[in-house]
């Protein structure tokens, strides 16, 4: 459990009080639909490898968010600043160049291809000759490279060869991980890594992504409904409640905060 | 995917060997007619480039053949330009036409991709009957000739030169299909094919991609057609029409999409079954339909992949009596 108690311990950038600029930075997020307000000026600063998560009921706008960040939906109003830059509303495929890789709520893999080929075409869109139409037995190789060693980590190596959709729904989750991880990401953003697991998949998937996440400090953002999950991966906690903010701190702020209690109680009955 | 092995090399290069031999043994009706089998074989291989490595379900190819075909009875009719070089010509022009069409028709997907290719194909179909001075109108181009050269030869406008420059064309195209899509570009291609949603999001601007295989699927396409035209020594509005589409569609399903060499083999099916049938009835089409109910039905991935598992098989025995 020693790799854990790592995990849980804060990064030294958040530690140090977030002088400098954050590497994620959201000013004033806000979506509307009509009438509808998704997320609600929503601001947000997470420090470089710090493990953030977004807690909140159902429907508190938490994977409206995700969406913004990575470019999928176009916010209202507000701003994403990513590494000092302004990325608000720039397309998804660009925002992922820039070095923020994704999983999603629902697992979205290619199925029929082998999990090493899911993360070696992961791998493959952070090459320059990504395009190549012709020979790139150089971009394959490099690609084998980063994907071999992100399976890897994850501990996939036994069933890299088995195509991805033949996986367990655990595995299938971590593969989801290693791809974006091949991706060497500055951010990672994870949607719900437990969604759809047994409680015994559950506890051996978090097993694994909390000794990968010691280990390899990128900075995380994390949608979690599993509260345990949260409090054992997460080094900081924002907590959303019909779009807007109304908790922001270290797990032991939130757990205490009375709102977040009130929002709960009330809201997820 | 991947590499082929020995075995599967040497049954290719016979076939080409007897290809290149036929020439020497067949009567001019059937080399005439092992002409035709080449260029739409062609022309269903492109389509497959798009249907069975992209999902790219075109329900207007004719438009690529068409186009291929008019511009190189143009070409043709209106200069002295060596054949070959009409011909390519006109592949280049069909292909630099389907980027337009490729940026319009991935404006939309699935259904409304294919219906968008057919509205395009029916528009070219509507400019070949109505722009009588370069189309010939519902005359079409008559009279295309093969004009010699370069350099005055008259090696292209034989029978015999023709036979092995289409089959030139179609052995290149085949090897320029085989790398392009076992390349870092075909490789996105099948995560386009597999889950479109998430090659994006892993940062890859799938609609370029899928606008590049457009491109390229139309231009050689685009060179069937532009073989077609000096072949038969006209072009119509029946080579823009519909019922060529959803006929050639039907050759890649029934050799087996996404495999390359099964369109080729669909191709040379339906064109021996059009032959046989229509020797002993008019309504052949009715009976080429069941046949193709049959493959989707029972052999859903074509000719070629029957040939495949077959050959499996052969080797399996190989190993339990060896």
């Amino acid at each position: 459990m020693a790799d854990v108690a790592a995990a849980a311990a804060p990064p030294p950038a958040a530690a140090a009080g977030g002088e400098d600029e954050p590497l994620l930075q959201l000013d004033g997020l806000t979506k509307a639909y009509g009438a509808l307000v998704a997320v609600d000026n929503v601001s947000m600063r997470v420090a470089d490898g710090e493990v953030r998560a977004v807690i909140g009921p159902n429907g508190a706008g938490k994977t409206t968010l995700f969406h913004l960040v990575t470019g999928v939906v176009k916010p209202t109003r507000g701003s994403v600043r990513f590494a000092g830059e302004d990325i608000t509303g720039r397309p998804a495929h660009v925002i992922c160049q820039k070095g923020i890789s994704r999983t999603f709520q629902l697992t979205s893999l290619f199925p029929e291809m082998s999990a090493r080929e899911n993360a070696m075409l992961a791998a493959q869109a952070r090459q320059p000759r990504r395009w190549h139409p012709f020979g790139g037995a150089e971009v394959f190789l490099s690609a084998r490279e980063r994907a071999d060693a992100a399976i890897a980590r994850l501990g996939l190596t036994d069933v890299a060869e088995r195509p991805a959709g033949l996986l367990s729904h655990g595995d299938q989750r971590l593969l989801e991980v290693a791809m974006a991880m091949a991706q060497s990401p500055k951010v990672l953003i994870l949607d719900e890594p437990t969604q759809g697991l047994s409680v015994e998949e559950t506890a051996q998937t978090v097993d694994t992504l909390a000794s990968f996440l010691a280990d390899s400090r990128v900075t995380v953002l994390l949608v979690e409904h599993d509260m345990e999950v949260v409090f054992r991966l997460a080094h900081k906690i924002t907590v959303l409640h019909r779009g807007g903010v109304i908790a922001d701190g270290t797990p032991a702020e939130v757990k205490a905060n009375a709102r977040v209690q009130e929002a709960y109680l009330g809201g997820m009955e | 995917m991947g590499r082929s092995s020995p075995l599967a090399l040497l049954a290719g290069l016979g076939v080409l060997g007897l290809l290149i031999a036929a020439p020497f043994g067949l009567p001019v009706f059937a080399l005439t007619l092992l002409t035709e089998l080449l260029i739409l074989g062609l022309f269903a291989m492109s389509l497959d480039l798009m249907v069975g490595y992209a999902r790219l379900v075109s329900f207007g190819h004719a438009a690529a053949y068409g186009l291929g075909a008019y511009s190189a009875g143009y070409i043709l009719l209106n200069t002295s330009l060596p054949l070959p070089f009409a011909v390519f010509l006109a592949a280049l022009l069909t292909g630099v036409v389907a980027v337009g069409v490729g940026w319009v028709c991935t404006l939309a997907t699935g259904v409304s991709f294919s219906m968008l290719t057919l509205a395009f194909a029916q528009l070219l179909y509507a400019i070949a009957f109505k722009w009588v001075s370069v189309t010939g109108g519902s005359d079409g181009l008559a009279g295309i000739p093969k004009t010699p050269g370069p350099f005055g030869t008259t090696l292209f406008s034989s029978r015999f030169g023709f036979y092995y420059f289409t089959l030139a064309c179609l052995v290149g195209a085949f090897l320029f299909c085989r790398m392009l899509v076992s390349s870092p570009f075909g490789a996105v291609l099948r995560g386009i094919r597999e889950n479109e949603a998430k090659t994006l999001s892993l940062g890859y601007n799938t609609r370029l991609y899928k606008i590049a295989v457009v491109a390229v699927a139309y231009a050689l396409g685009g060179l069937a057609g532009a073989l077609f035209a000096p072949f038969r020594g006209f072009a119509n509005t029946e080579l823009l029409f519909w019922l060529l589409s959803g006929q050639v569609l039907i050759m890649v399903v029934v050799g087996g999409a996404g495999t390359l060499i099964g369109p080729i083999l669909g191709a040379a099916f339906f064109l021996m079954l059009e032959h046989q049938l229509s020797i002993y009835t008019e309504a052949w089409a009715l009976f080429f339909g069941l046949v193709f109910i049959a493959f989707v039905l029972f052999a859903p991935e074509g000719i070629w992949g029957l040939a495949r598992a077959w050959g499996e098989r052969v080797k399996l025995k190989g190993v339990l009596h060896g």
